[in-house]
């Protein structure tokens, strides 16, 4: 056996055609993966800037206050979701969802929304990360690899003699296909376990990953296998090979895409930013004890210290901020909800395409899938709360303003 | 001449009694079909509502009550961009940017509720459109069509006795060069027939022809590219090897590749970033809800000798508008030249990555496309400078207002009691200062003015695959 594998190793180095193909997939992983590490520095710098950034700029703002509403009112918090150890290989939802925000004690829907997006000729376009090359190129260079094992042989009229001459059919082609599969494996993966260590990515996830890429390999080996079995010339099992990628890694995930899009609306995302606006807004000019009895449905600790006897006070200006976060959430649930729905029908359809399958595994493991970016958004949500809870008190109760309590502001921690 | 016909009817007779080229075909048509009728379906409804959108955010400012109108400042508006007609064939990126924008006193806000954000993550190609099949799909159509056009001819021994008969490489080539052609001009056909939509909706003759145009030239380069591939290589294998090569480097890897590399190249920081920068130059310029602020004490020197009083209290007009609209000026200005910056930034990114225009046709067309239909970068730019003038406009209209039509006495005690307060109520006839928004795309011969360097690169390309296809079938022995 042994010798059949060392026999397999000389004629693949002797194969320009292969060796091309091989190289190729080893310099488009060194790519990847550098681009990948790169974008991952880069987003952590920005994010160590940004905090010093925000921690300046919101000492400088609370500086001149007077009032705790004043300074509620212009303190900005920031918070953000760093890039997992594993993010280099997989950008996923981090190019098009935000991963960084600034919010304050406002109404938080109009906060959340906001997008810091990049260009949006990237979104458009994706990047060349690992997860793109380990789920659609890799499967094209191994179909370039594979496809004419047997064809070439027959065209060339060697295909009887040799299958002959090794006595079963299983001899001759297992080993040779197997170092070819093995030798793409190891190629592709070895920049990866290079930069993974680099990032200090936890084993696990590097073990997953690798499982992962050679699962879907394996996969797509045992379909050029069956597919070469028919007995054709070369460029119509290539042809055949391109056709059953282009469904399985086009087709399939696009008509995927829309029937889960049309089976699962969004509410419009306008609509909720207007509820809100027009709930806030409405406030100024309704009587205070409407905002302050609706306020107080769902804070009763505060009724002893609601009634509002000037024309403007703080804690009536946030009870109805509140108020329109309040109103809005129904919406903002359907929204959140539907998201999660497209993304648990995305995972079922996934199991129809090996490509939907290793892009979405692969940002499953760098956390930079829906559902981390919709956790993201859950923290910023349960950050404010504790603003809002940190505040509170101090408006209602109307103790002196005391600047040295501000030190005690929670602060934000991203989620892990 | 005639030769050259029959060569190419003899080619599309082979192509009609292969299975393999029927199915193929017929699969790409009927994906054509489908997405594009999809596509206009999404674009019109999303046209239709956005407009829809567009008008009830007006009639909903103008139904404001009586209010103070600082009010009306913070209340805002909403400006939209509804998709332009070839947007059907080619949605750019909208889906990426988002299409509403909140407008209101003293902030620039970003584009809200991208597609993108909530769509089901199904990988790198899931979003399917007219422009993406004609972009990736159609060439490998032409690749499994044509990498063996000479080369069959050369297995079977037939080139031997057509070369034999006196007839040259290149007439051969012509001949074979027709039958793609054919098949090529047939496949325009869905996209023309999208722009006479297209057309039907408002684009103008010019722009939906110089797309149709630009993608018979991206087609067509193709055609050359795998027929040059056909008479240079030997082998069949070969030759679908070495074209399948070229096409996943130049629709797959070539964009994203060009992708890394302008945003590794120019760093553009984003709105967060630039913003906290920007924070510590705009507290210099003072609060505009604050007149007392110190930052207002020249101004208030200039206004009292303009009107010749000695204090505030004097003035003709409220003064407290008066610095509402000096500052919301003087912010505008900070915020804007800090927008232009982050614009500029990102367009020489986009500038970058079309220069990969030179490798990969992909990319050429793909600009062509997107600037054509006025679903471009540049065009979101746009947008984002109309309705940050429209913001400008109606806030600064409503500053006017507080200026003009409200006392500064009544203004400085309206939180005494709800009888002051009344008084700083504005009639709500002075919200119709807000102007109609509706956003149309930039004129046709801006946009083809714009999309010339692209197609530039493709006339580049054809000219080059054309020439060494001549090249190659000259020099056409057994």
């Amino acid at each position: 056996m042994l010798s059949n594998f060392s026999r397999e190793l000389r004629f693949l180095a002797k194969d320009r055609g292969a060796l091309f193909w091989l190289l190729l997939a080893f310099v488009l992983s060194v790519i990847s993966v550098t681009f990948g590490v790169a974008e991952v520095r880069d987003q952590q710098q920005t994010i160590a800037e940004l905090i010093n950034e925000d921690k300046a700029d919101r000492a400088n703002a609370l500086e001149g206050q007077e009032d705790w509403g004043g300074a509620a009112y212009y303190a900005f918090h920031l918070t953000y979701a760093p890039p997992s150890d594993f993010a280099f290989a997989a950008m996923g939802q981090r190019d098009s969802s935000p991963w960084k925000h600034r919010v304050r004690m406002l109404a938080l829907e109009g906060q959340i929304q906001e997008s810091d997006t990049k260009n949006a000729d990237f979104g458009l376009v994706g990047r060349f990360d690992f997860a793109f090359l380990a789920a659609s190129v890799a499967p094209l260079l191994l179909i370039l690899l594979l496809y004419d094992l047997r064809a070439a042989e027959r065209t060339a009229r060697r295909h009887d003699l040799l299958v002959s001459t090794a006595g079963s059919s299983g001899k001759l082609w297992f080993p040779r296909a197997l170092v070819r599969v093995a030798t793409l494996s190891s190629l592709l993966l070895i920049p990866l376990w290079t930069a993974s260590a680099m990032e200090g990515t936890s084993l696990g996830n590097i073990g997953q990953a690798s499982l992962i890429l050679i699962g879907a390999l394996l996969v797509w080996w045992l379909i050029v296998e069956l597919v070469s079995r028919i007995d054709a010339s070369p460029s119509v099992l290539l042809t055949a090979l391109i056709g059953l990628w282009l469904a399985l890694a086009i087709v399939i995930p696009a008509l995927s895409k829309f029937a889960i899009e049309a089976r699962h609306p969004l509410p419009n995302g306008g609509e909720i930013l207007l509820l809100q606006r027009e709930t806030v807004n409405d406030a100024w000019d309704m009587p205070k004890e409407a905002t302050m009895d609706a306020f107080l449905e769902g804070h009763p600790e505060w009724r002893d210290y609601a009634t509002i006897e000037q024309l403007f006070e703080w804690k009536w200006y946030y009870a109805f901020q509140q108020l329109g976060d309040v109103k809005a959430a129904s919406l903002v649930d359907q929204y959140r909800s539907a998201r999660l729905a497209r993304d648990d029908a995305a995972q079922l359809v996934a199991f129809l395409s090996p490509t939907s399958f290793v892009e979405r595994s692969f940002e499953k493991l760098a956390g930079t899938d829906a559902a981390s970016m919709i956790a993201y958004e859950d923290a910023v949500r349960e950050f404010h709360a504790q603003l809002r809870a940190f505040h509170y008190p101090m408006l209602f109760k109307g103790d002196p303003f005391d600047r040295e309590l501000l030190e005690g502001l929670p602060a934000f921690a991203p989620p892990s | 001449m005639s030769m050259i016909f029959r060569i190419a009817k003899e080619e599309w007779r082979l192509w009609l009694r292969s299975k393999v080229i029927v199915a193929a075909t017929l699969i790409v048509a009927i994906l054509l079909a489908a997405t594009s009728i999809l596509t206009v379906d999404r674009v019109a409804s999303e046209q239709s509502q956005r407009l829809a959108q567009q008008v009830t955010a007006e009639e909903t400012f103008f139904a404001q009550p009586d209010r103070h109108p600082h009010r009306m400042v913070h209340y805002g508006h909403y400006a939209f961009r509804p998709p332009p007609p070839l947007a059907a064939f080619e949605p750019g990126v909208d889906a990426v940017t988002g299409q509403s924008i909140f407008l209101e006193g003293h902030r620039q806000n970003t584009p809200m509720f991208a597609d993108t954000k909530a769509a089901a993550d199904l990988g790198g190609f899931a979003a399917l459109t007219p422009a993406n099949l004609y972009q990736l799909l159609l060439p490998l159509l032409l690749i499994i069509l044509g990498h063996a056009l000479l080369l069959r001819e050369r297995e079977s021994g037939t080139l031997a006795v057509i070369l034999a008969q006196g007839r040259s490489g290149l007439s051969l080539a012509a001949g074979k060069a027709v039958a793609l052609l054919a098949v090529i001009v047939l496949f325009m056909l869905p996209l023309t027939a999208l722009a006479i939509y297209a057309i039907a909706q408002g684009e103008t003759v010019l722009a939906a022809a110089s797309l149709v145009g630009g993608y018979f030239l991206y087609l067509s380069i193709w055609g050359a590219i795998v027929l040059a591939a056909s008479i240079i290589l030997k082998q069949r294998a070969v030759s679908l090897g070495a074209l399948i090569f070229i096409w996943l480097f130049a629709a797959l890897i070539v964009p994203r590749f060009a992708i890394n590399a302008s945003s590794a190249a120019i760093d553009a920081p984003g709105k967060i970033e630039s913003d906290l920068v920007m924070l510590a130059e705009q507290r210099k310029l003072g609060d505009g809800h604050n007149a007392a602020d110190p930052a207002f004490l020249r101004l208030q020197k200039e206004v009292l000798e303009q009107y010749d009083v000695e204090k505030v209290e004097d003035l003709p007009i409220n003064w407290r508008g008066v610095v509402a609209s000096y500052s919301e000026a003087e912010l505008t200005d900070l915020l804007n030249s800090y927008a232009e910056n982050r614009m500029e930034q990102e367009a020489s990114q986009s500038d970058i990555f079309n220069l990969f225009g030179l490798v990969s046709p992909t990319i050429a067309v793909g600009s062509v496309s997107r600037t054509l239909a006025g679903t471009d970068l540049a065009t979101h730019h746009r947008f984002l400078r109309e309705s940050e003038a429209l913001r400008f406009d109606f806030v600064q209209s409503l500053n006017a207002v507080h200026a003009n039509e409200l006392s500064y006495a009544d203004d400085l005690n309206r939180s005494s009691d709800p009888e002051a307060e009344r008084r700083t109520r504005v009639n709500s006839e002075a919200w119709r200062v807000l102007d109609e928004f509706r956003f149309a795309p930039d004129s046709a011969s801006d946009r083809v003015d714009r999309s010339a360097f692209p197609f530039a690169m493709l006339f580049i390309w054809l000219v080059l695959a054309t020439a060494i296809t001549f090249f190659a079938a000259r020099r056409v022995r057994v």
